[in-house]
């Protein structure tokens, strides 16, 4: 540090990254983990051959089928895609990619261990009911490395524009809030509500939090890994970097926080061996025939005894008329499908936005990473490609692919060619490795926005970052209430917590226990 | 009941698979990469999406149609930084080849003609007055004129035609210099004062739905 920054200095700087809120978030979230700890016990009256409509075949689709067929209903579900799985979607070898406007096709090797999770990747461990129907139909899981401390950051703004490891932003970063922290103890504004008892156990935290000498300053740490030696010499500590460097990326809002478990992130995730979708075909090849593909549903109509479905298939129009209809169709296409929901009904489902979010991907033609010492993690980049992963699987193996774009909310590659995407990415991640462009075999990218049947990567309610309006937890209570008994909208557009697969499937359960309820209360 | 769900569910894990897609014995069928891809947008029978702001192709025609596509292709159309659903709808031709576009024409003019739903009101009386002044062009009832190269606009989602208007007001649409059509829409769309008026002749519209 040349010039020291003042604590008024760093507050400021702090509060203009959201840091203000980002506390105030954190203080409110302590002893809110979510309450997902146990995963609902699902026990259907067994029911002989009621008719069920099934719309979509995303998970929260597939988990209704499996639960209603396994309590004896009569389901067929409905897929407009040739595949099943919605937003859990896996490109190997021969995969098509459907974005409207930018097919391609996967050529990479056929290899199992050569996969790419386009849309769900991780399974937080807190996800109990993703990992609940992954032990009954046996999909087995391996550990996904979120983060790891090898990995890199780069930014042009900071260490000009030269990429520094995870560990050394991080261990720098905790050992200057640790130094800062501590000078203000016994200022009495942080602790005027500790104990003296209290106050000596804070300080001897930030001391090892922050790996601060004995004058309580940090003057770097080997946890930032050894300049040289550590094995068979004596390890040298590296050159600090700058505080003021640090805070030259507005990369530290995620390069701090990856491994912060309540949000459904972690440093511990899960995946299944062999793609996400592994969970989509474990339900899907088990209900077989009950799925009609390239069947796009073209009209709902709700009666009083039950539901008719118009869908398309090979060119002609057919009728399903069921007792009761699931819907996961995405709200903003099921708005342009003729229906005769109730109007405050349709006004909810136009009322939800999608969200923008694009990935890509290619082919390593070796893993040039693991000779950089990194095994999984992340690496951020300050450029709308934004991350790089790594891939945990097949340690030493030859290839792998790598994640080499994940980024959500700006229109970005939405807006670009398939050819300024891959430049994007490249050029980004060479700055973080030198070989990274001659490393990269068949490059494919994949915006949400644009993909067909989905346009879009999340269901968005709040429109103000404060939280959810009166107005918009009333419209959620409308959509998630069935329309005459009969028809339940359902998908994580129907939960508060959008963008995951446990509450995609929570919405199956909850509307399951409300037909379940309905069934047994009906006359025999 | 118990042993009724076990034995269910060995039936279930039988009766497996269609044809490989993902992986060997996995359902699904074979990816089709054509461009028929338009009703995700424009709603099912191309009857329009509010919620995607695309508007009703179902009855539209041909030659309106296809000057649209090719505008769009040729960035005449849906490249102007403000035009956010103009923005969506340009890059789904960038890659239309022109038979694509013949035979789009062809299978868009297959579809049924349904008037769109009715979504705002306006005072349609002193619509009509303003209409008098479109009518040259678009024709007495909104039908549409070839000869002027004028589209029908009778029938089309009332939302859309208020976004076009004010598009053109605005020379969000209508003012790439190769948009002679649009061109001759930036002046006409002066001569409405103000939203209200806007509204006033789409409500009118509406009324001249066949
Ligand atoms: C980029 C990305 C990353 C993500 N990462 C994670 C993650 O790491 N962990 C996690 O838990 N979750 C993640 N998610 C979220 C997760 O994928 C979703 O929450 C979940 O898959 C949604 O399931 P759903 O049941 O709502 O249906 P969807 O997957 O939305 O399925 C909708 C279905 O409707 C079908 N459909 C559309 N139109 C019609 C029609 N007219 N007729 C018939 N069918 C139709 C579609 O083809 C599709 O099958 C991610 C999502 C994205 C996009
Ligand atoms: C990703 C969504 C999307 C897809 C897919 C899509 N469109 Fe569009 N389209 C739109 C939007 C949004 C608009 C409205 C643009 C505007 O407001 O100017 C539009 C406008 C149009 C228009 C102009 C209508 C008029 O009255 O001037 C035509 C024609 C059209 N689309 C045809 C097609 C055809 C044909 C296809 C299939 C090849 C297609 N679209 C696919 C979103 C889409
Ligand atoms: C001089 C002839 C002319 C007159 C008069 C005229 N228009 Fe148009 N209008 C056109 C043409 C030509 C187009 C097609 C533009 C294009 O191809 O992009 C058009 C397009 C439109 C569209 C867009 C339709 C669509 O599907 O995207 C709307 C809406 C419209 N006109 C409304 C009006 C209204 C309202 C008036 C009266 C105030 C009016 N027009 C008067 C020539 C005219």
């Amino acid at each position: 540090m040349t010039t020291p920054v003042t604590r008024r200095e760093f507050l400021n700087l702090l509060g203009a990254y959201g840091g203000t809120s980002a506390v105030l978030q954190a203080g409110a979230a302590l002893g809110f983990m979510p309450n997902t700890s146990q995963a609902a016990d699902i026990s259907l009256m067994a029911n002989n051959g009621k008719k069920v409509a099934i719309l979509g075949t995303g998970i929260s689709a597939l988990t209704t089928a499996w639960e209603l067929t396994k309590a004896g209903y009569d389901c067929t579900l409905l897929e407009a895609s040739h595949r099943p799985g919605g937003r859990m979607f896996t490109v190997r070898s021969g995969t098509v990619i459907d974005e409207i406007g930018n097919y391609q096709r996967c050529e990479w090797d056929n290899d199992p261990h050569l996969y790419f999770n386009a849309g769900a990747a991780r399974i937080p461990s807190i996800h109990s009911s993703v990992l609940k129907y992954c032990k009954e139909l046996e999909v087995e899981l391996q550990v996904f490395v979120n983060e790891s401390k090898t990995a890199w950051v780069q930014d042009d703004a900071m260490n000009g524009g030269k990429p520094i490891r995870n560990t050394d932003y991080s261990s720098s970063m905790n050992g200057f809030i640790s130094e800062m922290l501590t000078k203000s103890l016994g200022k009495g504004q942080l602790d005027s509500d500790l104990t003296e008892s209290e106050s000596e156990t804070l300080l001897g935290m930030l001391r090892s939090f922050g790996d601060l000498n004995e004058d309580m300053l940090y003057k770097g740490s080997v946890r930032a890994g050894y300049g040289s030696g550590g094995f068979l010499d004596h390890g040298t500590k590296r050159d600090v970097v700058a505080l003021r460097d640090l805070l030259k990326t507005r990369l530290a809002g995620s390069v701090m926080v990856t491994t912060q478990e309540g949000t459904g992130s972690g440093p511990l995730l899960m995946q299944p061996v062999g793609g996400m979708d592994r969970i989509i075909y474990a339900f899907a090849n088990r209900l077989g025939d009950r799925i009609k593909f390239r069947a796009p549903v073209t009209e709902v109509m709700v009666k009083d005894d039950g539901v008719e479905v118009a869908y398309e298939q090979d060119g002609e129009t057919q009728l399903l008329k069921a007792d009761y209809c699931f819907n996961c169709i995405p709200s903003h296409l099921m708005s342009g499908i003729p229906n005769n929901f109730p109007d405050e009904y349709t006004e909810a489902m136009n009322y939800i936005r999608r969200g923008r979010a694009y990935k890509a991907a290619f082919q390593a033609k070796e893993r040039f990473w693991e000779k950089e010492n990194i095994y999984g993690g992340i690496t951020w980049v300050n450029a709308p490609s934004a991350q790089i992963w790594y891939p945990p699987h097949n340690i030493h193996g030859k290839k792998g692919i790598v994640l080499s774009a994940y980024n959500f909310g700006g229109a970005n590659y939405t807006e670009m060619s398939q050819e300024d995407r891959i430049e994007d990415f490249l050029s980004a991640g060479e700055k973080v490795h030198p070989n990274y462009r001659e490393m990269c075999e068949k490059p494919i990218t994949i915006a949400w926005h644009r993909m067909n049947h989905m346009l879009g990567c999340a269901p968005r309610w709040a429109r103000s970052r404060g939280g959810w309006s009166e107005k918009e937890e009333h419209m959620y209570e409308t959509l998630r209430a069935p329309v005459n008994g009969r028809h339940y909208m359902i998908g994580d557009q129907a939960t508060q917590h959008s963008a995951w697969m446990e509450s995609a499937i929570q919405s199956a359960h909850y509307a399951l226990a409300d037909l379940d309820q309905r069934v047994r209360t009906e006359p025999a | 009941m118990k042993k009724l769900i076990t034995v269910t569910a060995l039936m279930l894990s039988a009766l497996c698979s269609i044809s490989a897609s993902a992986a060997e014995g996995d359902v699904g069928v074979a990816a089709t990469m054509d461009d028929r891809y338009c009703t995700t947008c424009h709603g099912a029978d191309g009857v329009g999406n509010l919620a995607i702001e695309a508007p009703r192709l179902a009855g539209m025609e041909g030659w309106y149609l296809k000057r649209q596509l090719e505008n769009f292709r040729a960035g005449i159309r849906g490249t102007h930084a403000e035009d956010i659903p103009g923005l969506e709808m340009q890059p789904m031709a960038e890659k239309l080849s022109n038979e694509s576009i013949t035979d789009l024409v062809d299978w868009i003019g297959g579809w049924e003609y349904v008037p769109a739903a009715v979504t705002v009101e306006g005072n349609d009386r002193q619509g009509r007055t303003a209409f008098q002044s479109c009518a040259a062009c678009h024709g007495a009832n909104a039908e549409g004129n070839e000869a002027l190269g004028a589209p029908a606009l009778a029938g089309q989602n009332d939302w859309y035609l208020i976004t076009q208007i004010e598009n053109f007001r605005s020379g969000v649409r209508g003012s790439h210099q190769d948009d002679t059509f649009g061109a001759q829409m930036v002046t006409m769309s002066k001569t409405l004062r103000d939203e209200q008026a806007i509204l006033n002749v789409v409500s009118y519209i509406n009324t001249l739905q066949k």
